[in-house]
Protein backbone atom coordinates (compact mmCIF):
# COMPACT_ATOMS: atom_id res chain seq x y z
CA UNK A 1 0.00 0.00 0.00
CA UNK A 2 1.61 3.72 -1.26
CA UNK A 3 1.41 6.18 1.38
CA UNK A 4 0.02 8.49 1.53
CA UNK A 5 -2.89 7.53 0.25
CA UNK A 6 -3.42 10.68 -2.29
CA UNK A 7 -6.53 11.45 -4.28
CA UNK A 8 -4.70 9.77 -7.66
CA UNK A 9 -3.83 6.23 -5.64
CA UNK A 10 -7.58 6.42 -4.85
CA UNK A 11 -8.54 6.40 -8.44
CA UNK A 12 -6.41 4.08 -8.85
CA UNK A 13 -7.74 1.74 -6.55
CA UNK A 14 -11.05 2.09 -7.24
CA UNK A 15 -11.42 2.05 -11.46
CA UNK A 16 -14.79 1.39 -11.25
CA UNK A 17 -16.38 3.49 -8.58
CA UNK A 18 -17.66 7.34 -9.44
CA UNK A 19 -15.35 8.75 -7.16
CA UNK A 20 -16.56 12.65 -6.44
CA UNK A 21 -15.45 15.34 -3.71
CA UNK A 22 -17.78 14.72 -1.59
CA UNK A 23 -17.00 11.05 -1.25
CA UNK A 24 -13.72 10.62 -1.94
CA UNK A 25 -12.92 10.46 1.89
CA UNK A 26 -14.64 7.15 2.50
CA UNK A 27 -12.67 5.37 -0.38
CA UNK A 28 -9.10 6.77 1.13
CA UNK A 29 -10.54 5.22 4.52
CA UNK A 30 -11.57 1.69 3.12
CA UNK A 31 -7.94 1.73 1.54
CA UNK A 32 -6.94 1.92 5.10
CA UNK A 33 -9.15 -0.62 6.51
CA UNK A 34 -11.63 1.59 8.09
CA UNK A 35 -15.02 2.21 8.03
CA UNK A 36 -15.93 5.92 7.86
CA UNK A 37 -19.09 7.99 7.30
CA UNK A 38 -19.70 11.23 7.16
CA UNK A 39 -21.05 13.31 10.51
CA UNK A 40 -22.22 16.80 11.18
CA UNK A 41 -19.50 18.37 13.66
CA UNK A 42 -22.51 20.46 14.96
CA UNK A 43 -25.55 18.85 15.84
CA UNK A 44 -23.95 15.20 15.91
CA UNK A 45 -26.14 13.99 12.67
CA UNK A 46 -25.02 10.94 10.62
CA UNK A 47 -24.84 11.59 7.09
CA UNK A 48 -25.15 8.63 4.47
CA UNK A 49 -24.93 8.23 1.76
CA UNK A 50 -21.42 10.65 1.34
CA UNK A 51 -23.01 14.20 1.19
CA UNK A 52 -21.24 17.71 1.79
CA UNK A 53 -24.61 19.02 4.09
CA UNK A 54 -26.03 17.87 7.48
CA UNK A 55 -29.59 17.81 6.27
CA UNK A 56 -30.61 18.78 9.86
CA UNK A 57 -29.21 21.78 11.14
CA UNK A 58 -27.56 23.03 7.57
CA UNK A 59 -24.23 23.04 8.55
CA UNK A 60 -21.16 22.14 5.75
CA UNK A 61 -18.83 21.19 9.01
CA UNK A 62 -19.33 17.61 7.82
CA UNK A 63 -16.14 15.07 8.48
CA UNK A 64 -15.74 11.56 7.91
CA UNK A 65 -15.41 10.26 11.15
CA UNK A 66 -15.02 6.03 11.71
CA UNK A 67 -17.97 4.47 13.39
CA UNK A 68 -18.07 2.00 16.56
CA UNK A 69 -18.76 -0.91 13.83
CA UNK A 70 -21.53 -2.55 15.93
CA UNK A 71 -24.89 -2.54 14.72
CA UNK A 72 -28.27 -4.70 14.04
CA UNK A 73 -29.37 -6.82 10.52
CA UNK A 74 -32.22 -4.44 9.41
CA UNK A 75 -33.52 -6.54 6.22
CA UNK A 76 -31.96 -8.94 4.12
CA UNK A 77 -32.62 -11.14 1.21
CA UNK A 78 -30.97 -14.25 -0.36
CA UNK A 79 -29.96 -13.93 -4.19
CA UNK A 80 -30.50 -17.66 -5.39
CA UNK A 81 -30.30 -16.05 -8.93
CA UNK A 82 -28.10 -13.23 -9.99
CA UNK A 83 -28.71 -11.43 -13.53
CA UNK A 84 -27.00 -13.36 -15.80
CA UNK A 85 -29.79 -16.17 -14.80
CA UNK A 86 -27.14 -19.07 -13.89
CA UNK A 87 -28.52 -20.01 -10.63
CA UNK A 88 -26.09 -20.03 -7.29
CA UNK A 89 -24.85 -23.39 -5.79
CA UNK A 90 -24.76 -21.29 -2.14
CA UNK A 91 -27.01 -18.28 -1.82
CA UNK A 92 -25.55 -14.78 -1.40
CA UNK A 93 -27.16 -12.93 1.52
CA UNK A 94 -26.98 -9.60 1.48
CA UNK A 95 -27.54 -7.24 4.68
CA UNK A 96 -28.67 -3.72 5.25
CA UNK A 97 -26.99 -3.53 8.76
CA UNK A 98 -28.59 -0.48 10.99
CA UNK A 99 -25.67 0.66 12.43
CA UNK A 100 -25.97 1.82 16.48
CA UNK A 101 -24.74 5.31 15.59
CA UNK A 102 -28.44 6.81 14.53
CA UNK A 103 -31.76 5.29 13.96
CA UNK A 104 -32.23 4.35 10.05
CA UNK A 105 -28.38 4.72 9.31
CA UNK A 106 -27.96 1.24 7.16
CA UNK A 107 -24.82 -0.04 5.40
CA UNK A 108 -25.27 -2.43 3.10
CA UNK A 109 -22.64 -5.10 3.19
CA UNK A 110 -22.24 -9.70 3.36
CA UNK A 111 -22.81 -11.04 6.59
CA UNK A 112 -20.31 -13.94 6.82
CA UNK A 113 -19.20 -16.18 9.45
CA UNK A 114 -23.06 -17.27 9.28
CA UNK A 115 -25.00 -19.75 7.59
CA UNK A 116 -27.52 -17.74 5.43
CA UNK A 117 -30.66 -19.51 7.10
CA UNK A 118 -29.29 -18.47 10.46
CA UNK A 119 -29.78 -14.51 9.53
CA UNK A 120 -32.65 -13.28 11.27
CA UNK A 121 -33.98 -9.58 11.37
CA UNK A 122 -32.30 -7.56 14.23
CA UNK A 123 -29.28 -10.32 14.83
CA UNK A 124 -26.76 -8.07 16.20
CA UNK A 125 -23.15 -7.85 14.07
CA UNK A 126 -20.33 -6.35 14.19
CA UNK A 127 -17.87 -5.12 11.42
CA UNK A 128 -15.36 -7.32 10.32
CA UNK A 129 -13.79 -7.27 6.71
CA UNK A 130 -13.37 -9.98 3.58
CA UNK A 131 -11.32 -9.27 0.98
CA UNK A 132 -12.76 -9.64 -2.54
CA UNK A 133 -10.45 -9.51 -5.66
CA UNK A 134 -7.51 -8.64 -4.08
CA UNK A 135 -9.24 -5.65 -1.58
CA UNK A 136 -10.53 -5.56 1.31
CA UNK A 137 -13.97 -4.96 2.03
CA UNK A 138 -16.51 -4.16 4.70
CA UNK A 139 -18.55 -7.27 5.82
CA UNK A 140 -20.22 -8.01 9.35
CA UNK A 141 -20.53 -11.31 11.53
CA UNK A 142 -22.87 -12.28 14.71
CA UNK A 143 -21.51 -11.20 17.88
CA UNK A 144 -20.56 -14.48 19.53
CA UNK A 145 -20.96 -14.23 23.31
CA UNK A 146 -19.17 -16.69 25.85
CA UNK A 147 -16.69 -17.26 22.66
CA UNK A 148 -12.96 -18.59 24.06
CA UNK B 1 -57.86 19.92 1.40
CA UNK B 2 -54.86 20.71 -0.71
CA UNK B 3 -54.79 22.93 -3.22
CA UNK B 4 -56.05 21.12 -6.83
CA UNK B 5 -56.62 23.75 -9.45
CA UNK B 6 -56.39 21.21 -12.28
CA UNK B 7 -59.48 19.12 -11.12
CA UNK B 8 -60.91 17.36 -14.22
CA UNK B 9 -59.67 20.20 -16.93
CA UNK B 10 -56.66 18.29 -18.28
CA UNK B 11 -57.78 14.75 -20.51
CA UNK B 12 -56.53 12.19 -22.11
CA UNK B 13 -57.59 11.84 -25.70
CA UNK B 14 -55.50 9.38 -27.12
CA UNK B 15 -53.36 5.82 -26.12
CA UNK B 16 -51.48 3.83 -28.26
CA UNK B 17 -49.69 0.46 -27.44
CA UNK B 18 -47.22 -1.70 -29.36
CA UNK B 19 -47.66 -5.59 -29.34
CA UNK B 20 -45.94 -6.75 -26.57
CA UNK B 21 -43.34 -9.56 -26.50
CA UNK B 22 -39.75 -11.38 -25.70
CA UNK B 23 -37.86 -11.29 -28.44
CA UNK B 24 -39.87 -8.09 -31.59
CA UNK B 25 -36.40 -7.13 -32.82
CA UNK B 26 -36.81 -3.55 -32.52
CA UNK B 27 -34.72 -0.75 -30.72
CA UNK B 28 -37.17 1.20 -28.22
CA UNK B 29 -36.88 3.96 -31.07
CA UNK B 30 -38.97 1.92 -32.76
CA UNK B 31 -41.08 0.67 -30.09
CA UNK B 32 -41.62 4.56 -29.32
CA UNK B 33 -42.31 5.26 -32.64
CA UNK B 34 -45.41 3.05 -33.26
CA UNK B 35 -47.14 3.53 -30.10
CA UNK B 36 -46.97 7.11 -30.54
CA UNK B 37 -48.43 6.61 -33.90
CA UNK B 38 -51.16 4.60 -32.56
CA UNK B 39 -51.83 7.56 -30.06
CA UNK B 40 -52.19 10.15 -31.86
CA UNK B 41 -54.54 8.54 -34.43
CA UNK B 42 -56.87 7.25 -31.73
CA UNK B 43 -56.75 10.86 -30.55
CA UNK B 44 -58.05 11.83 -34.15
CA UNK B 45 -55.25 14.38 -34.21
CA UNK B 46 -52.61 15.87 -36.73
CA UNK B 47 -48.93 15.43 -35.55
CA UNK B 48 -48.31 18.84 -36.16
CA UNK B 49 -50.43 19.86 -32.73
CA UNK B 50 -48.24 18.20 -30.58
CA UNK B 51 -46.48 20.60 -29.21
CA UNK B 52 -44.97 18.98 -26.03
CA UNK B 53 -43.26 15.41 -25.35
CA UNK B 54 -42.00 13.48 -22.31
CA UNK B 55 -39.91 10.60 -23.59
CA UNK B 56 -38.78 7.33 -22.12
CA UNK B 57 -35.63 7.23 -20.03
CA UNK B 58 -33.17 9.17 -18.05
CA UNK B 59 -30.31 10.18 -20.83
CA UNK B 60 -31.84 12.67 -23.65
CA UNK B 61 -28.85 11.83 -25.46
CA UNK B 62 -28.99 8.33 -25.82
CA UNK B 63 -29.29 7.23 -29.04
CA UNK B 64 -31.87 4.86 -30.40
CA UNK B 65 -33.68 5.26 -27.51
CA UNK B 66 -37.49 6.89 -27.30
CA UNK B 67 -35.93 10.07 -25.84
CA UNK B 68 -37.66 13.71 -26.59
CA UNK B 69 -34.64 14.32 -29.02
CA UNK B 70 -35.07 11.25 -31.12
CA UNK B 71 -39.08 10.97 -30.86
CA UNK B 72 -39.46 14.50 -32.81
CA UNK B 73 -37.23 14.31 -35.32
CA UNK B 74 -38.29 10.67 -36.23
CA UNK B 75 -41.85 11.52 -36.08
CA UNK B 76 -41.14 15.04 -38.15
CA UNK B 77 -42.84 17.17 -35.34
CA UNK B 78 -41.29 21.02 -36.14
CA UNK B 79 -41.35 22.68 -32.95
CA UNK B 80 -42.64 21.39 -28.84
CA UNK B 81 -42.60 24.49 -26.48
CA UNK B 82 -42.14 21.45 -23.46
CA UNK B 83 -39.93 18.33 -23.66
CA UNK B 84 -38.61 16.24 -21.16
CA UNK B 85 -38.02 12.49 -20.68
CA UNK B 86 -38.49 10.35 -17.70
CA UNK B 87 -40.24 6.94 -16.83
CA UNK B 88 -42.28 5.00 -14.28
CA UNK B 89 -45.26 6.67 -12.89
CA UNK B 90 -44.07 10.48 -13.19
CA UNK B 91 -43.72 10.99 -16.89
CA UNK B 92 -47.90 10.74 -17.40
CA UNK B 93 -47.97 13.25 -14.30
CA UNK B 94 -45.17 15.68 -15.80
CA UNK B 95 -47.13 15.61 -19.15
CA UNK B 96 -50.44 16.54 -17.72
CA UNK B 97 -48.88 19.46 -15.84
CA UNK B 98 -46.82 20.56 -18.45
CA UNK B 99 -50.59 21.01 -20.24
CA UNK B 100 -52.38 22.23 -17.66
CA UNK B 101 -49.61 25.35 -16.99
CA UNK B 102 -49.75 26.47 -20.45
CA UNK B 103 -46.24 25.16 -21.21
CA UNK B 104 -48.15 22.76 -24.14
CA UNK B 105 -51.53 22.35 -25.14
CA UNK B 106 -51.11 18.60 -26.47
CA UNK B 107 -48.60 16.64 -24.89
CA UNK B 108 -47.54 13.31 -25.78
CA UNK B 109 -45.75 10.75 -23.55
CA UNK B 110 -43.75 7.50 -25.01
CA UNK B 111 -42.66 5.05 -22.49
CA UNK B 112 -40.53 2.02 -23.78
CA UNK B 113 -38.83 -1.11 -22.85
CA UNK B 114 -36.72 -3.92 -24.23
CA UNK B 115 -36.01 -7.14 -22.46
CA UNK B 116 -32.41 -7.18 -20.66
CA UNK B 117 -28.91 -8.85 -21.73
CA UNK B 118 -29.87 -9.87 -17.78
CA UNK B 119 -33.18 -11.64 -18.18
CA UNK B 120 -32.53 -15.12 -19.82
CA UNK B 121 -29.89 -17.04 -22.21
CA UNK B 122 -31.64 -16.30 -24.91
CA UNK B 123 -31.81 -12.42 -23.91
CA UNK B 124 -28.16 -12.36 -23.49
CA UNK B 125 -27.30 -14.04 -26.40
CA UNK B 126 -28.14 -11.01 -29.07
CA UNK B 127 -25.58 -8.46 -29.27
CA UNK B 128 -28.33 -5.53 -29.81
CA UNK B 129 -29.37 -5.88 -26.22
CA UNK B 130 -25.83 -6.29 -25.23
CA UNK B 131 -24.85 -2.98 -27.18
CA UNK B 132 -27.74 -1.53 -25.51
CA UNK B 133 -26.67 -2.14 -21.93
CA UNK B 134 -23.06 -1.19 -22.83
CA UNK B 135 -23.99 2.29 -24.81
CA UNK B 136 -27.56 2.90 -23.69
CA UNK B 137 -27.46 2.74 -19.25
CA UNK B 138 -28.88 5.11 -16.89
CA UNK B 139 -25.19 6.51 -16.02
CA UNK B 140 -23.61 6.05 -12.79
CA UNK B 141 -21.50 3.32 -11.51
CA UNK B 142 -24.34 0.73 -10.77
CA UNK B 143 -22.84 -2.60 -10.50
CA UNK B 144 -19.35 -1.24 -9.66
CA UNK B 145 -17.20 -3.50 -7.27
CA UNK B 146 -18.40 -1.80 -4.14
CA UNK B 147 -20.85 -3.85 -2.45
CA UNK B 148 -22.32 -1.36 0.29
CA UNK B 149 -23.32 0.37 -3.54
CA UNK B 150 -25.44 -2.75 -4.50
CA UNK B 151 -28.23 -1.41 -4.10
CA UNK B 152 -28.57 1.64 -5.98
CA UNK B 153 -31.47 1.53 -8.41
CA UNK B 154 -31.39 -2.36 -7.61
CA UNK B 155 -34.76 -4.74 -7.13
CA UNK B 156 -33.12 -6.75 -4.63
CA UNK B 157 -34.27 -4.40 -1.34
CA UNK B 158 -37.91 -5.57 -2.88
CA UNK B 159 -37.11 -8.71 -1.75
CA UNK B 160 -35.39 -7.88 1.62
CA UNK B 161 -38.72 -5.88 2.40
CA UNK B 162 -40.75 -8.26 1.49
CA UNK B 163 -39.21 -9.89 4.27
CA UNK B 164 -39.22 -7.50 6.61
CA UNK B 165 -42.99 -6.95 5.99
CA UNK B 166 -43.78 -10.80 6.87
CA UNK B 167 -41.40 -10.12 10.52
CA UNK B 168 -43.57 -7.15 11.13
CA UNK B 169 -46.41 -8.11 10.70
CA UNK B 170 -46.15 -11.70 11.53
CA UNK B 171 -47.55 -12.36 7.95
CA UNK B 172 -46.85 -15.28 5.38
CA UNK B 173 -46.57 -14.56 1.35
CA UNK B 174 -50.53 -14.81 0.45
CA UNK B 175 -50.84 -10.89 -0.03
CA UNK B 176 -48.39 -11.07 -2.60
CA UNK B 177 -49.65 -14.21 -3.92
CA UNK B 178 -53.35 -13.24 -4.21
CA UNK B 179 -52.43 -10.41 -6.10
CA UNK B 180 -50.00 -12.40 -8.74
CA UNK B 181 -53.16 -14.99 -8.95
CA UNK B 182 -55.38 -12.05 -9.83
CA UNK B 183 -52.95 -10.11 -12.41
CA UNK B 184 -52.24 -13.50 -14.03
CA UNK B 185 -56.40 -14.13 -14.53
CA UNK B 186 -56.76 -11.14 -15.87
CA UNK B 187 -53.34 -12.21 -17.90
CA UNK B 188 -55.46 -14.78 -19.57
CA UNK B 189 -58.51 -12.83 -20.88
CA UNK B 190 -55.81 -10.06 -22.32
CA UNK B 191 -54.80 -10.88 -26.00
CA UNK B 192 -51.87 -8.56 -25.74
CA UNK B 193 -50.52 -9.99 -23.01
CA UNK B 194 -47.00 -12.48 -22.89
CA UNK B 195 -48.38 -14.85 -19.83
CA UNK B 196 -51.39 -16.33 -21.04
CA UNK B 197 -51.93 -19.02 -18.08
CA UNK B 198 -53.73 -18.28 -15.21
CA UNK B 199 -51.70 -19.63 -12.12
CA UNK B 200 -53.49 -21.19 -8.97
CA UNK B 201 -51.66 -20.38 -5.22
CA UNK B 202 -49.93 -24.09 -5.24
CA UNK B 203 -48.06 -22.66 -8.72
CA UNK B 204 -47.26 -19.20 -6.88
CA UNK B 205 -45.58 -21.48 -4.03
CA UNK B 206 -44.22 -23.90 -6.17
CA UNK B 207 -42.35 -21.09 -8.42
CA UNK B 208 -38.21 -20.75 -8.40
CA UNK B 209 -36.97 -18.64 -5.93
CA UNK B 210 -34.91 -15.76 -7.24
CA UNK B 211 -33.98 -13.42 -4.00
CA UNK B 212 -35.24 -15.09 -1.15
CA UNK B 213 -38.68 -14.47 -0.07
CA UNK B 214 -39.16 -13.36 -3.43
CA UNK B 215 -39.88 -15.83 -6.21
CA UNK B 216 -40.25 -15.88 -10.03
CA UNK B 217 -43.96 -15.06 -9.87
CA UNK B 218 -43.48 -11.58 -7.70
CA UNK B 219 -41.82 -10.32 -10.72
CA UNK B 220 -42.76 -8.42 -13.88
CA UNK B 221 -42.21 -10.49 -17.27
CA UNK B 222 -39.60 -8.92 -19.37
CA UNK B 223 -40.63 -7.99 -22.94
CA UNK B 224 -40.36 -5.52 -25.55
CA UNK B 225 -42.97 -3.25 -25.84
CA UNK B 226 -44.03 0.32 -26.08
CA UNK B 227 -46.82 3.00 -24.88
CA UNK B 228 -47.84 6.26 -25.71
CA UNK B 229 -50.77 8.71 -24.42
CA UNK B 230 -51.70 11.98 -25.25
CA UNK B 231 -52.99 14.15 -23.11
CA UNK B 232 -54.77 17.92 -23.63
CA UNK B 233 -57.03 20.53 -21.94
CA UNK B 234 -60.44 19.16 -21.53
CA UNK B 235 -62.12 22.04 -23.91
CA UNK B 236 -59.67 20.82 -26.66
CA UNK B 237 -60.97 17.15 -25.72
CA UNK B 238 -64.74 17.92 -26.34
CA UNK B 239 -63.94 18.61 -29.45
CA UNK B 240 -62.00 15.05 -30.35
CA UNK B 241 -64.27 11.89 -31.17
CA UNK B 242 -63.08 9.79 -27.94
CA UNK B 243 -64.50 10.00 -25.09
CA UNK B 244 -62.22 12.15 -22.72
CA UNK B 245 -60.82 10.80 -19.70
CA UNK B 246 -60.04 13.41 -17.29
CA UNK B 247 -57.44 13.77 -14.85
CA UNK B 248 -59.39 14.24 -11.66
CA UNK B 249 -56.36 14.49 -9.31
CA UNK B 250 -52.37 13.81 -8.90
CA UNK B 251 -49.75 13.53 -7.46
CA UNK B 252 -45.39 12.38 -7.04
CA UNK B 253 -44.18 11.37 -3.98
CA UNK B 254 -40.27 12.24 -3.23
CA UNK B 255 -38.93 11.00 0.36
CA UNK B 256 -35.21 11.39 1.85
CA UNK B 257 -34.56 7.49 0.62
CA UNK B 258 -32.15 8.88 -2.00
CA UNK B 259 -30.19 7.03 -4.20
CA UNK B 260 -28.98 4.43 -1.53
CA UNK B 261 -32.31 2.32 -1.00
CA UNK B 262 -31.26 0.94 2.44
CA UNK B 263 -32.37 4.15 3.60
CA UNK B 264 -35.54 3.68 3.57
CA UNK B 265 -36.63 4.35 7.29
CA UNK B 266 -39.88 1.97 7.38
CA UNK B 267 -42.61 0.06 5.48
CA UNK B 268 -45.19 2.89 5.51
CA UNK B 269 -42.74 5.91 4.90
CA UNK B 270 -41.88 4.90 1.06
CA UNK B 271 -42.89 6.86 -1.99
CA UNK B 272 -46.12 5.39 -2.54
CA UNK B 273 -47.26 6.49 0.88
CA UNK B 274 -46.11 10.15 -0.08
CA UNK B 275 -48.45 10.20 -3.39
CA UNK B 276 -51.40 8.79 -2.54
CA UNK B 277 -51.74 11.41 0.37
CA UNK B 278 -50.95 13.93 -1.47
CA UNK B 279 -53.91 12.78 -3.98
CA UNK B 280 -56.37 12.04 -1.63
CA UNK B 281 -55.51 15.86 -0.15
CA UNK B 282 -56.22 16.51 -3.74
CA UNK B 283 -59.91 14.86 -4.15
CA UNK B 284 -63.22 15.35 -2.10
CA UNK B 285 -63.54 11.33 -3.55
CA UNK B 286 -63.32 8.40 -1.16
CA UNK B 287 -61.74 4.41 -1.74
CA UNK B 288 -66.02 3.74 -2.42
CA UNK B 289 -66.01 6.20 -5.06
CA UNK B 290 -63.11 4.06 -7.34
CA UNK B 291 -64.68 1.57 -9.95
CA UNK B 292 -61.09 0.21 -11.24
CA UNK B 293 -57.95 -0.16 -8.90
CA UNK B 294 -54.26 -0.19 -10.32
CA UNK B 295 -51.50 -0.57 -8.42
CA UNK B 296 -48.45 -1.21 -10.03
CA UNK B 297 -46.47 -4.68 -10.05
CA UNK B 298 -42.81 -4.55 -10.94
CA UNK B 299 -42.95 -6.36 -7.92
CA UNK B 300 -46.41 -7.58 -6.01
CA UNK B 301 -44.31 -6.04 -3.37
CA UNK B 302 -45.03 -2.49 -4.91
CA UNK B 303 -48.87 -3.71 -5.71
CA UNK B 304 -49.17 -4.36 -1.77
CA UNK B 305 -47.40 -1.30 -0.82
CA UNK B 306 -50.05 0.71 -3.06
CA UNK B 307 -53.21 -0.98 -1.50
CA UNK B 308 -51.99 -0.40 1.77
CA UNK B 309 -51.27 3.46 1.15
CA UNK B 310 -54.11 3.75 -0.63
CA UNK B 311 -55.90 2.82 2.54
CA UNK B 312 -57.71 -0.50 1.52
CA UNK B 313 -56.83 -1.49 4.55
CA UNK B 314 -53.97 -1.37 7.01
CA UNK B 315 -50.24 -2.03 6.80
CA UNK B 316 -49.90 -5.97 6.98
CA UNK B 317 -53.55 -6.47 6.82
CA UNK B 318 -53.19 -6.93 2.87
CA UNK B 319 -53.19 -11.02 2.86
CA UNK B 320 -56.68 -10.93 5.22
CA UNK B 321 -58.41 -8.22 2.68
CA UNK B 322 -57.24 -9.92 -0.08
CA UNK B 323 -58.56 -13.39 0.50
CA UNK B 324 -61.87 -11.56 1.98
CA UNK B 325 -62.35 -9.75 -1.34
CA UNK B 326 -61.62 -13.04 -3.92
CA UNK B 327 -63.57 -13.74 -6.50
CA UNK B 328 -63.40 -18.03 -6.72
CA UNK B 329 -65.33 -18.45 -9.44
CA UNK B 330 -63.33 -15.34 -11.56
CA UNK B 331 -60.17 -15.95 -9.70
CA UNK B 332 -59.77 -11.95 -9.26
CA UNK B 333 -59.76 -9.21 -6.48
CA UNK B 334 -63.09 -7.71 -6.16
CA UNK B 335 -62.41 -5.26 -3.50
CA UNK B 336 -64.82 -4.61 -1.39
CA UNK B 337 -67.58 -6.69 -3.21
CA UNK B 338 -66.70 -4.76 -6.83
CA UNK B 339 -63.57 -3.01 -7.60
CA UNK B 340 -61.42 -4.78 -9.98
CA UNK B 341 -57.77 -4.65 -10.11
CA UNK B 342 -55.37 -4.68 -12.78
CA UNK B 343 -58.09 -5.51 -15.55
CA UNK B 344 -54.99 -6.22 -17.95
CA UNK B 345 -52.81 -8.07 -16.13
CA UNK B 346 -50.29 -5.97 -15.43
CA UNK B 347 -46.36 -6.47 -15.25
CA UNK B 348 -47.06 -9.33 -14.08
CA UNK B 349 -48.80 -10.88 -17.23
CA UNK B 350 -48.71 -8.11 -19.71
CA UNK B 351 -45.37 -7.55 -19.82
CA UNK B 352 -43.07 -4.55 -17.77
CA UNK B 353 -44.23 -1.36 -19.12
CA UNK B 354 -43.40 0.78 -16.36
CA UNK B 355 -46.56 0.99 -15.56
CA UNK B 356 -47.32 2.75 -18.46
CA UNK B 357 -49.85 0.25 -19.57
CA UNK B 358 -51.78 0.95 -16.50
CA UNK B 359 -52.08 4.28 -17.19
CA UNK B 360 -53.27 3.02 -20.67
CA UNK B 361 -55.85 0.10 -19.71
CA UNK B 362 -57.39 2.25 -17.13
CA UNK B 363 -58.09 5.00 -20.31
CA UNK B 364 -59.30 2.35 -21.99
CA UNK B 365 -62.00 0.58 -19.67
CA UNK B 366 -63.44 4.12 -18.57
CA UNK B 367 -63.59 4.90 -22.37
CA UNK B 368 -65.76 1.61 -22.24
CA UNK B 369 -64.55 0.43 -25.74
CA UNK B 370 -63.13 -3.42 -24.45
CA UNK B 371 -65.69 -5.01 -25.42
CA UNK B 372 -65.68 -8.84 -23.52
CA UNK B 373 -63.41 -7.14 -21.73
CA UNK B 374 -65.17 -4.23 -20.60
CA UNK B 375 -65.83 -3.90 -16.70
CA UNK B 376 -69.23 -2.43 -17.03
CA UNK B 377 -69.96 1.12 -15.84
CA UNK B 378 -66.90 1.75 -14.79
CA UNK B 379 -66.43 5.62 -14.38
CA UNK B 380 -62.83 6.25 -12.01
CA UNK B 381 -60.33 4.70 -11.81
CA UNK B 382 -57.49 4.78 -9.41
CA UNK B 383 -53.81 4.47 -10.15
CA UNK B 384 -50.38 4.10 -8.24
CA UNK B 385 -47.23 3.51 -9.99
CA UNK B 386 -43.49 3.76 -9.25
CA UNK B 387 -40.64 2.30 -7.37
CA UNK B 388 -40.63 2.59 -3.51
CA UNK B 389 -37.79 5.03 -3.84
CA UNK B 390 -38.20 6.92 -7.19
CA UNK B 391 -40.50 8.39 -9.87
CA UNK B 392 -43.96 7.39 -8.08
CA UNK B 393 -47.29 8.89 -9.22
CA UNK B 394 -51.26 8.56 -7.66
CA UNK B 395 -53.85 9.37 -10.08
CA UNK B 396 -57.49 9.28 -10.59
CA UNK B 397 -59.24 9.18 -13.96
CA UNK B 398 -62.56 9.81 -14.91
CA UNK B 399 -65.14 10.03 -17.10
CA UNK B 400 -68.34 11.99 -16.11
Amino acid sequence: MRNPIDDSYVFELYPDIQLTRDNIEHYRALAERRLVINHCSDCGYWIYPHRPLCPECWSWNVRPEEIGGFGAVFMFTLLHQLRDSKNLIHPINVAAVELDEQRGLRYLARVVNCAPQEISHGMRVQLTWIEIDGKEWPAFEPIRTGKG
Amino acid sequence: MARNPLRDRIAVVGVGSTPYGRDLRRSHLSLGLEAAINAIRDASLDKREIDGICGSGMTPLAQGGAGFLSLQGALGIESCTWVLNSWLGSAFVYAAQAVFSGLCDVALVVQTYLREPGMSRAAGGDPFRRALQKFGDIGGDIGGSDFAKRWVHSGEPYAAWMKRYMHNYGTNKDAFAYMALNNRSHGARNPAAVMKEPISLDDYYASRVIWEPMQVFDMDVPVDCGEAQIITTAERARDLPQKPVYIHAMSLGGTRCGEYYENTLGWTENSHWVAQRGLWARSELTLPDIDLFYPYDGYTADAIGVVEAAGYCKPGETGDFFKSNWDPIANVLRLNGRTLVTTHGGGLAQGRAGGANFYSEAVRQLRGTEEYRQVGGAKSALIGIGSFFHDPSAVILRTV
